[in-house]
């Protein structure tokens, strides 16, 4: 079996190859490198490289996409705010269920069994994109949300460019650290 | 189907959940998987059972301790096993594997150049999937044994999903197994066996844990006597999220005398003064679901 690892290089941990969204990998490159000697060395250590293997880039994705969806819901639920608050929450839990339950079913149904993350990836992004829309135009709270939202989207667009006018010295900073 | 065989796929250890769980795996955004771990790590804390068992046992390894603390103790063991078997199941579906550190790095390599050994672990962290990435890059041949799933449906999921590098054996055939373990050991193989709780009807020798009586299996301690190899401690710790630590301790050797009860409690000892050490710094990784420590007669 063919692993792509990285062994014994713990600073290997902020390749940008290790992220996923273009803000993380542009943060993991300008983090490479630096510092050293504060890197905690284990006894011996092996990185797997994985775009999703960054556990903070995941979980402050996830914590951006439950809120963003709880305020959306909150926002529309006819009650007053603090209960519409507390009702958020499982219901924005079971909104995420959604894409993945239907979609991954029916990709199933169609396309077969095998991995269809990508597709339910998008599927999930384009659904919070199509809800921020129509939320950003509302005169709800939440379209503080929304355009927080289209905020961050940009951001990530903009590392994204970034990290393209840079990929040359991105990839060699990547293989000198893996060297 | 009967109606009974019908509803045992719902029953918590039934197949449905191990189906849910792959689906899972193939179909959840890494982004939006924390979310679905919350939800069902709540989801399950409805399983009285199970919760029950790790707050009983919870109490014994922090005495005093409340149970209201002791429920999110038990909440944060759900999250932690929601974790691994997820690890688990990605690594055999999409060959995603985790990052790795090592502790104890000398006792494994010399656990791996030894001609065949005992790895006993526990019911902790991801032991599965470090017996399978062990089986993947190890020039040894690893042999697991394990209790076979309680449930036929969900034993036939397994089976038809496992990884073939890494054999399987269950510890329901123990004579004809443990001349099997043997073999594998002589042929300089390594048995990886998990020795914190008896299951079935299989033989133990009496040991003391967090100070109160139990039992472990007999097996691997009868296995290394017989083998004449030693024993060595590994333990797989989940960090966080897709990173675990291999720890390997100080291998027991057990020396043959003329009382064959003392070398086995000496060899216990050893593993329980072990295994109460991990497990009082992980008690958050400790998968035991059952009350661990039988209830005293009152």
């Amino acid at each position: 079996m063919m692993l792509n690892v990285v062994i014994d290089r713990p600073d290997a941990r902020r390749l940008p190859s290790r992220h996923r969204f273009a803000v993380a990998r542009l943060i993991g490159y300008i983090l490479l490198g630096r510092a050293r000697s504060a890197v905690e060395r284990p006894e011996h250590l092996i990185l797997s490289i994985d775009r999703d293997q960054t556990a903070v880039e995941m979980h402050l994705t996830a914590f951006w996409a439950f809120a963003t969806t709880a305020c959306y819901i909150a926002a529309s639920l006819p009650f007053a705010l603090p209960l519409s608050i507390v009702l958020s929450v499982p219901l924005a839990a079971a909104a995420i269920h959604l894409p993945i339950v239907l979609g991954g079913s029916i990709l199933r149904a169609f396309i077969g069994d095998g991995n269809h993350i990508k597709i339910v990836s998008v599927i999930t992004m384009a659904l919070l994109l199509i809800a921020s829309s129509y939320v950003a135009t509302t005169r709800s709270w939440a379209r503080f949300v929304a355009w927080l939202f289209f905020a961050i989207l940009l951001l990530n667009s903009v590392a994204a460019v970034i990290l393209w006018l840079l990929r040359g010295s991105v990839q060699s900073a990547e293989e000198r650290c893996v060297r | 189907m009967t109606r009974s065989v019908w509803w045992r796929r719902f029953f918590v250890r039934g197949v449905f959940w191990r189906q849910g769980l792959r689906f899972a795996v193939l179909n959840v955004p890494p982004w939006t998987e924390p979310i679905v771990m919350a939800f069902w790590s709540t989801f399950f804390l409805v399983w009285g059972p199970g919760r029950r068992g790790v707050m009983r046992n919870l109490k014994v390894i922090k005495p005093g301790s409340l149970a209201i603390a002791n429920l999110f103790r038990c909440y944060r063991v759900f999250w932690n096993y929601a974790w691994t078997i997820a690890d688990n199941v990605r690594f055999k579906e999409l060959r995603t594997i985790p990052d790795w550190e090592f502790t104890g790095r000398e006792y494994f390599e010399d656990m791996q150049t030894r001609q065949g050994a005992i790895l006993l672990t526990a019911h902790m962290g991801s032991y599965d999937l470090g017996a399978h990435l062990f089986s993947e890059t190890s020039t040894r041949r690893i042999v697991m044994v394990r209790a076979p799933e309680a449930d036929p449906q969900t034993r036939e999921f397994e089976e038809h999903h496992g990884v073939d590098s890494l054999r399987i054996e269950f510890n329901t055939r123990a004579t004809e197994l443990a001349l099997d373990l043997l073999e594998t050991i002589r042929e300089g193989g390594i048995v990886a066996i998990q020795g914190d709780r008896v299951t079935g009807s299989i033989s133990s020798l009496p040991a003391t844990l967090f100070g109160k009586p139990t039992t472990v299996p007999a097996g691997p301690f009868a296995l290394a006597l017989a083998a004449r190899v030693p024993i060595y401690p590994v333990f797989v710790v989940r960090l966080g999220r897709r990173r675990y630590r291999l720890m390997t301790s100080r291998p027991i050797e057990i020396t043959r005398s003329r009382n064959r009860d003392d070398d086995f409690a000496r060899a216990v000892e050893q593993w329980m003064a072990e295994l109460e050490r991990v497990v009082q710094e992980c008690w958050f990784q400790w998968f035991t679901f059952e009350p661990y420590w039988p209830e005293p007669a009152r």
